[in-house]
């Protein structure tokens, strides 16, 4: 067992070491990382980038094995150490902005609240083995066979991906558990889960330098926190579900969005966020309409920004689309070699005629709806919070950065209710089922965008007081 | 302003009462922490059999040490579609599920099933058994 927890750990290390060569490859004129932003980044970038590797072993027939999958990304070292040797700086930096200043009392209890529930966490994932209904029966199942047969079996898509339920969900997370079963050197349901606290934490960890950047130390801990002590957030962070690996590619490619849209020549962030929301989709298929959402938010950009407005603007679209088709390529391939598709929702139901003929749907739908959002057992109070900030703050929703995030909210929302209308399941069932689940999706976001709505109060209000410490 | 803060300090509050008594209930009430104490003390192959039920994962144990691993197998007693099922198929793979002449059926909580062309092959009590397939 020892030596089973040192492998993972080492395993761990080496999937985030390769997330960190790659974002290494951001050009040096790019804004830097934090080191542990960079790191939270780091370990789901290694980890998507390890699974698509091992896809494309099952393209080239071979076998997995560990030396073999982490060989390929010695040449990336090479170079980074190469550039390096050559005078190159890392894209990080160790300090945050601001003078430093002594924690008080609400920072202290922020940071035991904060850390109270990472290890909540990451106790709860540990303690037991999958055992939940979807994570047993679509995700453990696939990366048993795949360890099993130290492979993606050539059979996998045309015969034993159809016995199971499922056989169009990516595989993405099964591939990465896979990977550490193989480093563990046995099939230990128990310590994979680790992945899953990890990815909760690197959401919390994204989430908290995001915050930083606009505002002080305080201010950042109060809303990491907020978003870390969501009773259904951090339950899914332990039952190996996808619900948080998807939250954190999709935030990710937000906050890679952020950036590009504060500095659009760097093409970078550009390039990362379509990877991380095409990963989104490598994830869970609901991460594809994320690709959508991303891709429009795109569009609103270049077309919002009419300063700045060129043709070659309007290439972006295009390139933020080609970056997120090419990255889901091989398992696009895959699935239409073997003509895999998703039966529960046919795309091509998505059309004025039967969205109206289904619109009898629309009630359960938001029944559904109003019961999670005004539950506190799940939620506590972040829905009626967050609609009385945007009620105080409506005059803010749709002006600077806020409008991409109030845009993909709201377009996320409107997604699943069409996807509920155009499922051939049972919509009360699909929809109790359901929604709780994918309000985790955009919750990183939505706690985000309350953060910046609430950030300005806040400026005001110090600024006030300045004046009146001035004036007095 | 003021009015804007106050309220939103009295939000907060609030989430801080409600994250207290949320996870003072999920530890204590929902009988979490017992699950916990029961949990920590076994090896992973105890921990499976806890979270399956010991009843049935001892059933799928002796399926998965009395069988060859490429053996089909069908199962009575377990509601199709449920999570018992699919913990059966996860915990009995390699072997896969085939409703067609399948080599082995697994009974479970069933007793007295029989069926033609099958004999008895292992079994833990009268509702608990393995049916192997006559050749």
């Amino acid at each position: 067992m020892t030596m089973q927890i040192f492998n993972l750990i080492i395993s761990i290390v080496a999937l985030t070491f390769i997330g960190f060569n790659i974002l290494c490859l951001f050009p040096e004129n790019s804004r830097k990382f934090f080191l542990w932003e960079a790191i939270a980044i780091s370990f789901g970038l290694g980890i998507a980038a390890l699974t698509i590797e091992m896809l494309l072993f099952y393209f080239l027939q071979f076998d997995f094995n560990v030396t073999g999958l982490l060989l390929a990304w010695l040449i990336l070292l090479g170079v980074n150490i190469l550039r390096i040797s050559r005078g190159r700086e890392l894209p990080v930096i160790e300090t945050l902005p601001g003078p430093v200043k002594a924690y008080g009392m609400l920072d202290i209890f922020l940071i035991a609240g904060i850390s109270f529930e990472i290890f909540h966490a990451f106790f709860r994932a540990l303690v037991r083995p999958i055992e939940a209904y979807d994570a047993v029966a679509i995700y453990a199942i696939k990366s048993k066979i795949f360890y099993l047969a130290n492979s993606i079996p050539q059979e996998y898509f045309a015969y034993l991906a159809r016995l199971f339920p499922h056989p169009d969900y990516p595989l993405n997370i099964p591939l990465a558990e896979t990977f550490l079963y193989m480093c563990m050197g046995n099939l230990n349901d128990q310590l994979v889960k680790i992945i899953f606290a990890l990815f909760f934490c690197g959401i919390l960890g994204m989430f908290y330098f995001t915050v930083r950047r606009f505002s002080d130390r305080t201010y950042a801990l109060l809303f990491t926190f907020l978003l870390a002590s969501v009773p259904q957030f951090n339950a899914y962070a332990t039952n190996a579900y996808l619900e948080v690996p998807l939250a954190y590619y999709y935030f990710a490619s937000v906050l890679f969005l952020l950036r590009w849209f504060e500095d659009s020549s760097d093409v970078a962030s550009l390039v990362m966020s379509a990877f991380m929301v095409a990963m989104a989709g490598w994830t869970k298929n609901e991460g594809l309409l994320y690709c959508v959402i991303n891709s429009l938010m795109v569009c609103l950009f270049v077309v919002s920004d009419r300063r700045n407005f060129s043709l070659k603007r309007l290439l972006y679209p295009i390139f933020y689309g080609s970056v997120i088709f090419i990255a889901l390529f091989p398992w696009n391939l895959a699935k239409g070699i073997w003509h895999i598709s998703n039966d529960e929702i046919n795309l091509a139901n998505i059309n004025p005629a039967n969205l109206i003929k289904q619109a009898g749907k629309l009630m359960p739908i938001f029944y559904e709806l109003q019961k999670q959002l005004f539950g506190p057992k799940k939620w506590n109070i972040l829905w009626p919070a967050f609609f009385l900030v945007l009620a105080i703050h409506h005059k803010k929703l749709f002006t600077r950065t806020q409008k991409y995030l109030t845009s993909s909210v709201v377009l996320a929302v409107g997604g699943y209710i069409i996807f509920y209308m155009i499922s051939y399941v049972d919509v009360v069932f699909f929809a109790s089922k359901t929604w709780s689940r994918f309000l985790i999706h955009f919750l990183p976001v939505v706690m985000l965008l309350m953060a910046m709505l609430l950030k300005e109060d806040r400026i005001s209000s110090y600024s006030k007081r300045r004046q009146g410490e001035g004036g007095q | 302003m003021m009015i804007r803060h106050r309220v939103l300090k009295i939000l907060l509050l609030v989430w801080i009462i409600l994250w207290l008594s949320f996870t003072g209930r999920e530890l204590f009430i929902k009988g979490n922490l017992h699950d916990y104490q029961m949990l920590m003390t076994r090896s992973l192959e105890e921990k499976r059999s806890y979270v399956t039920g010991d009843s049935l994962y001892e059933l799928l144990t002796l399926c998965n040490e009395r069988t060859p691993a490429d053996v089909t197998y069908s199962i009575i007693g377990i509601e199709e579609g449920s999570l018992d099922k699919r913990r059966a198929a996860y915990y009995l793979y390699p072997r896969l599920e085939s409703n067609v002449r399948p080599d082995i059926i697994i009974v479970y909580n069933k007793p007295g099933v029989k069926k033609a062309g099958y004999t008895f092959l292992a079994g833990l009590d009268d509702s608990r058994y393995v049916l192997r397939i006559v050749k």
